[in-house]
């Protein structure tokens, strides 16, 4: 198909939402970062296992199963104030990181709201020498709210069942 | 008796311990034989594998195992590995499965770990092969107490109910007496860089949380814990068991549970659960017991968190890894609202992504790194915290001690990793372990 100059908008405003909440988040401007998301959002990142080819519908755990996040706004606010506190050691000499969004696709329209998929790439170091490196998939629905795109859902999708890091202090 | 003198590193009497035992690979090997091997390992619940075929993949010490529902219904525990070439019949870390064939030449192993088909048997083997005697290695027990399945490797263990005795009972009937419970889909699972021991003795610190999870606190996120209610310095109880069981932290009264039961119901369900059920409660877990608001371990690695509604195990994956699993309880007929609450407050609080977990990885890391350092080794860790003030009572007959903020929890596991590290076998542990005191700790 075609493509059309409104898709092309939609994509290069997406994409452009996505450039802006990266440099939020590795900028550590948290309470900006918040504000990109609905009053009613949800934050989920569900638990992935290893299974038998013919066992892929039971790879991720299912929305109300457990999670490695199932936050709404208010959580994602703790967390936000959690980080500010100066007591939060996980995050205290500050991790330094890097979010890498690509491959941003706009998969469905619906009124307000569309769903989006974009692969990402975390890299995490912190104090001398650690190293983490977290690649997945997101899934968001984004809400078009007073002419900007807001994030309403997002959900996470790791490339790791055993999580090989000893935690997950940061946002996806 | 061992070459090496395992107690040299456990100085409970002077509350010291050397750091050596958090890093050295030497010790650690002779860990996983003298303590994994031997121990009932905690494998399952019975609800994550009902139907035959079933299984789920856990670890005892270093090795896999596949535990599996079987034909006759109970339950087999095989060693993850053909006995061929060892390669993994099983690649999945849950499922269901008809029998386990191994990728690499196609043994094939039913689900009770018997050989039951080797490709070219008559023409390459001649048909000269014991299959009988090359069936999976397997567990020399398996057991389930009220649901939560043990295996162990070793025959000559004592039965799982002697094992646990009455605190490693008392540690699980604080989950297994909620009613009918399962598991909810979802083990979290992450690896750290920190010794199993570090993360097993963290779990009865209620030293820390006032520092390491300050900032978890001061967000006002739970209204118990910024209060200071659910950490009760100045309240706790300590019940120290058989071969290393342990439980410890704050304390309630019958009273209070059942102020929450008629006020908090909402936001301390679980608990609330308990008041309703305290004259039956009290008979099972006794009158200490059924106070208890603490943290049992099952020696060696089996923590019961969160007023009972988690399971969180610590898998030793070398001298200075280990990996956390968390298994999440709720009622099997609980209402909509309570199963969301237990689910969600679990991932708050708990797994690498939880509020006060995040804090906690740091902190053990650190103090496993420190272990590995010449100079630092020099120094050993210091566990004196209430060392000699305070005294074993009894409550209708249970052993508990009644105090503030603590180290015997802690001392008690040191001294069971010595007793077991030194022990020949099962006899001689049995024979020559530390009983459970009676007067001053």
């Amino acid at each position: 198909m075609a493509p059309t100059l409104e898709a092309m908008l939609l994509q290069y405003e997406v994409e452009q939402l996505y450039y802006a909440e990266a440099a939020l988040l590795d900028e550590r401007r948290f309470s900006d970062w918040l504000a990109l998301f609905t009053p009613d959002a949800h934050y989920w990142m569900p638990i992935r296992r290893t299974v038998m080819a013919s066992d892929l519908e039971n790879e991720f755990t299912k929305p109300g199963a457990m999670a490695l996040f199932d936050d709404d706004k208010t959580l994602l606010e703790t967390r936000v104030k959690k980080l500010a506190t100066g007591y939060s050691w996980s995050e205290d000499p500050p991790s330094r990181t890097r979010h890498i969004i690509t491959n941003v696709r706009v998969l469905e329209q619906n009124g307000d709201e569309i769903t989006v998929e974009a692969n990402f790439h975390l890299y995490r170091t912190r104090l001398e020498a650690d190293e983490d490196s977290w690649i997945g998939r997101r899934r968001d629905v984004l809400r078009r709210v007073d002419n900007e795109l807001r994030i309403a859902e997002r959900s996470v999708f790791l490339e790791q069942t055993l999580i090989k890091s000893r935690n997950l202090s940061n946002f996806f | 008796m061992s070459a090496i003198d395992y107690s040299q590193f456990v100085h409970t009497r002077e509350g010291l311990v050397d750091r050596r035992i958090f890093s050295d690979p030497g010790i650690y090997k002779v860990e996983m034989e003298q303590i994994f091997a031997r121990a009932w390992n905690f494998m399952c619940h019975e609800s994550q594998i009902p139907d035959v075929g079933d299984f789920f993949m856990n670890r005892i010490g270093d090795d896999q195992v596949i535990v599996v529902r079987n034909k006759q219904k109970g339950i087999s525990v095989l060693l993850n590995s053909c006995r061929h070439r060892g390669a993994a019949v099983c690649r999945a870390e849950q499922g269901r499965a008809k029998t386990f064939m191994c990728p690499y030449h196609g043994w094939s192993y039913g689900l009770d770990g018997a050989l039951i088909g080797v490709p070219g048997l008559r023409e390459f083997y001649r048909s000269d092969l014991k299959k009988n005697e090359l069936g999976l290695g397997q567990a020399a027990q398996v057991c389930s107490y009220k649901g939560f399945v043990f295996a162990t490797m070793d025959p000559a263990a004592p039965p799982l109910e002697e094992y646990l005795g009455e605190v490693g009972r008392l540690g699980l009937d604080m989950l297994a007496e909620r009613g009918e419970i399962e598991v909810v889909d979802g083990i979290q699972k992450n690896i750290l860089d920190c010794n199993w021991k570090i993360a097993v003795d963290n779990l009865f610190d209620w030293y820390h949380p006032s520092v390491s999870h300050l900032s978890a606190v001061q967000t006002g996120f739970l209204a118990d814990l910024s209060s200071g209610d659910a950490l009760r310095p100045m309240q706790q109880m300590v019940m120290l068991g058989e071969y290393g069981h342990a439980i410890g932290g704050p304390r309630t009264t019958l009273a209070e549970l059942e102020e929450i039961r008629t006020s908090r119901a909402q936001v301390r369900p679980t608990l609330a659960a308990r008041a309703e059920d305290a004259p039956r409660l009290e008979k099972i877990m006794g009158r200490a017991g059924v106070r208890s608001l603490g943290h049992p371990n099952i020696f060696p690695n089996v923590w019961i968190t969160l007023e009972g509604t988690q399971l969180c195990l610590r898998l030793p994956r070398g001298p200075q890894q280990t990996e956390l699993w968390w298994f999440t309880f709720v009622p099997k007929h609980a209402p909509e609202w309570l199963r969301t609450a237990i689910v969600q407050m679990a991932s708050h609080l708990f797994g690498p992504a939880g509020l006060l977990e995040q804090d906690d990885g740091e902190n053990w890391q650190q103090c496993t790194r420190a272990s590995v350092g010449t100079l630092n080794r020099r120094y050993p860790a210091y566990m004196g915290m209430g060392l000699g003030h305070d005294r074993v009572t009894r409550d209708g007959g249970q052993a508990c001690i009644e105090t503030v903020v603590n180290e015997h929890g802690q001392r008690w596991t040191y001294q069971a990793w010595s007793d077991w590290m030194m022990a020949e076998d099962w006899q001689a542990l049995k024979t020559n372990h530390a009983a459970p005191p009676t007067d001053v700790v």
